[in-house]
This record gives structure tokens, sequence and C-alpha cells, in this order.
């Protein structure tokens, strides 16, 4: 993503920010047609190997099943047969967060998100490519950031409100869809499967990124108000 | 419209599909799995020595606060170090036992909000030249995300 991205948001954009925003959202989780619009559907589920037979009361022949990655495993040699069924999980996300991409997704994103900056965080517009860089790459959104402030299109208090935003949940979309978004494909060892979606997740944590900056922006307020005090103190011992 | 942005048009969906999973690949590859592997690693030296006992113990009533059991604490303080870490942390507990699956609901967000601020000191604070006194506020407000976004999530889910 370049500093003067000047590719148009098309109607298109919206609907990929609307497929986006459904499809990892888990509202359509479903083994009925619409679930074709999920993530963890179509992500769906490795298949069972048999783990042992036994013969229960009566002499029925009862079985276990077990994932490929079998029972009672630990250390090294388990964790790397665990961390290779994680891997689809995230070409997957991945492979979809590529497409949305391209149809506009993040650009149109930037349009919503632009007029709501300065109410939200006390920044300006100018920051809204950097912003959705800083989502997919910390390099690009620091870099971009710098090149704002260097070009005193922001103020001192902005570029650090900013850099608050951007320091807690570092290139978000690109670290989640990569290892997080596994978290929400997992069941526990009494077979209860992890509640909540992918989409809630990621709304959670752009909301409290958000927050975060306005923490940083409420102590930048009291910080300045501090020091102005200060210095007038001191000027009055001088007058007295 | 530029010669480059032509092309990148014309791209069917399929390969663009292809080379983000490939991209899922490479990450898969290079950072999953060996971090999942170093965090089974950890997991079973902390269980034998028996310091994932006195950890969850030490930290069971903070983590209480936010409806998780002491060993969630471990989750945390390798988020600080690196995401991809803490994820297999995390699946590492939950395959022992440790953790249940709402717990892993409640720590996903937390463990990106306060994840790998130590590598992004240099890589986002050096880089824009933050101020030196504001870095543990920024610390602050990172641990501090995480926190309300545990809580949150302890309601929601």
């Amino acid at each position: 993503m370049s500093a003067h991205d000047d590719q148009k948001v098309t109607l298109g954009s919206y609907v990929a920010l609307a497929f986006a925003v459904v499809f990892f959202s888990g509202l359509l989780k479903s083994t009925e047609w619409y679930g074709v619009f999920d993530f963890t559907t179509l992500n769906g589920a490795f298949g069972k190997l048999l783990n042992g037979i036994s013969t229960g009361a009566e002499g029925v022949v009862e079985s276990t099943a077990t994932t490929y990655r079998g029972t009672g495993g630990s250390g090294a040699l388990d964790g790397f047969l665990f961390a290779l069924g994680l891997v689809p999980t995230c070409m997957f996300a991945l492979g979809m967060i590529n497409v949305l991409e391209h149809y506009g997704a993040l650009r149109a994103a930037r349009k919503l998100l632009t007029p709501l900056l300065r109410p939200l965080m006390g920044v300006p517009g100018t920051v809204g490519l950097a912003l959705i860089g800083s989502l997919q790459s910390t390099d690009v959104g620091a870099g971009m950031t710098k090149d704002l402030a260097d070009n005193d299109e922001l103020t001192d208090k902005e570029k650090n409100t900013f850099t608050a935003f951007q320091f807690s949940g570092g290139a978000l979309i690109v670290n989640f869809f990569s290892s997080g978004a596994i978290l929400f494909t997992l069941t526990d060892a009494a077979g209860q499967s992890v509640p909540g979606s992918i989409g809630l997740a990621v709304a959670i944590m752009f909301i409290f990124k958000v927050v975060g900056a306005n923490i940083m922006r409420f102590y930048l307020n009291f910080a300045s108000k501090k020091t102005e005090t200060e210095a007038e103190t001191r000027l009055e011992a001088r007058n007295v | 419209m530029s010669k480059a942005a032509a092309t990148e048009q014309k791209k069917m969906i399929t390969d663009i599909f292809v080379e983000g999973a490939r991209k899922g690949w490479a990450i898969g590859t290079s950072s999953t799995i060996p971090n999942v592997m170093m965090a089974f690693i950890i997991i079973k030296a902390l269980t034998i020595t028996g310091a994932l006992d006195m950890l969850s113990s030490v930290f069971g009533p903070v983590m209480g606060v936010v409806g998780l059991p002491g060993e969630g604490a471990a989750v945390l303080m390798s988020a600080i170090m690196s995401m991809g870490g803490a994820v297999g942390v995390t699946v590492g507990l939950l395959s022992e036992g440790l953790l249940q699956a709402r717990d892993i609901a409640i720590l996903a967000p937390a463990i990106y909000l306060m994840g790998s601020t130590i590598q992004y000191a240099g890589r986002i604070l050096g880089v824009i030249g933050t101020e030196a006194r504001y870095y543990p506020v920024l610390f602050g407000i990172c641990i501090l995300n995480a926190f309300m976004a545990m809580f949150v999530m302890n309601i929601l889910v």
C-alpha cells in the first residue's frame, strides 16, 4: 500500500466489506446452504481415526475415535503435530483476506472510518490510510505516521494518540488471521467448542484499540495541563 | 489506470486466493509451527518442574477477576514476547485440559491487544520517534486494553 492510494471506492468495495463482516462474524454458521457464507463452516474439520475398541456391557463392541493427532501426546512431538493442523486454517484465512482486500474491502473501511476519526480519537481524517495500513503491517503504519508527522500534518498530541492506537494490537488483521483465528476452531477436552466468533474478537480488539488511543489522549491532556500549572506556579513564585 | 493496476484487475479470483493462501503457508511453516512447538516444550517443562502449578496459584486471584484460571497468566506473559507464541501456549494448555473452551474466547483478543509489544516498541515507537517518557504509558495502555477486553469477553461469552 502506498502513501497515496488513489484507487476508487466502488459499490463492489462496500459489498466486499459487508461480505467480510458476515463471513467472519459466525452469524451464518450452519450446515444449511447459507453456511457457505461462513468461515468456520467452510473451514470444516479433520476426519476421525479409530482409537480403540473395547467390549462393553452385554458384549456390545464399543469404539472410540480421535483426530489424526491421537491422544496422550505431549512436548515437541505433540506440539508439531498439533501445529501442523493449524496451517490449513491460516492458509484459508489469509487467502480470503487477500481476495477481500483485492475487491476493496479495506478501501471501503477507510472511506467509512475517515470522517469518524476526529470524533472517535481526535485525529484528522488524513491518517485514514495509515490506520488501514497499520492493521496490515506495523512497519507500513509506523512509516506512514512518521511521514505525516514530519510533514506537519499531525500535531505532537495527535501523533502520540495515533501511536497508542497502533501499538496495542499491532498489525491486527494479519496477526490475528494468521494465528488467532485458529483459536475459534478449537474444542476443549470436554468437547466444547470455543464460544464467540472471529468477528466478535476483531470487533472487541478494534474497540479497545480506539479506547487505548483515547486513554492516551486524556493522559496527554492531563500531562500538558500539569506542565502548564507547574510553569505558572514557578512564574508566580518568581514574581512574589 | 496505471499498467500495474491493469494487470492487477485481470487476475482471476482463484489466483488471488492462492496467493493469499501461499502467504498463509509461509506464515504457518515459518511462524506458527515453530512457535507452537516451542510453546508445547515450555509447557512440558513448566509442568514437569511444577512451575505451572506455582504460576497458576500466584496469579489465580488476579485472573479470577476476568473469569480465568491462574494458568491464563502464562498466556499473557508469553503474549508480550510473541503473539504466535502465546497462541501456542494457549492451545498447549487447552490440550492439557488446563484451559477450557470459554477461557480461549476470553484470552483471544487480549493476546493481540498486549501482544508482541517488546518487538513493536522498536518497530512502531522507534520508527515513529515516540519520546522515551511515553513508553511506560503506552505499555500500560496495552496491558489495560487486554484486561478490559477480557472483562468484556467474560461477560459476552
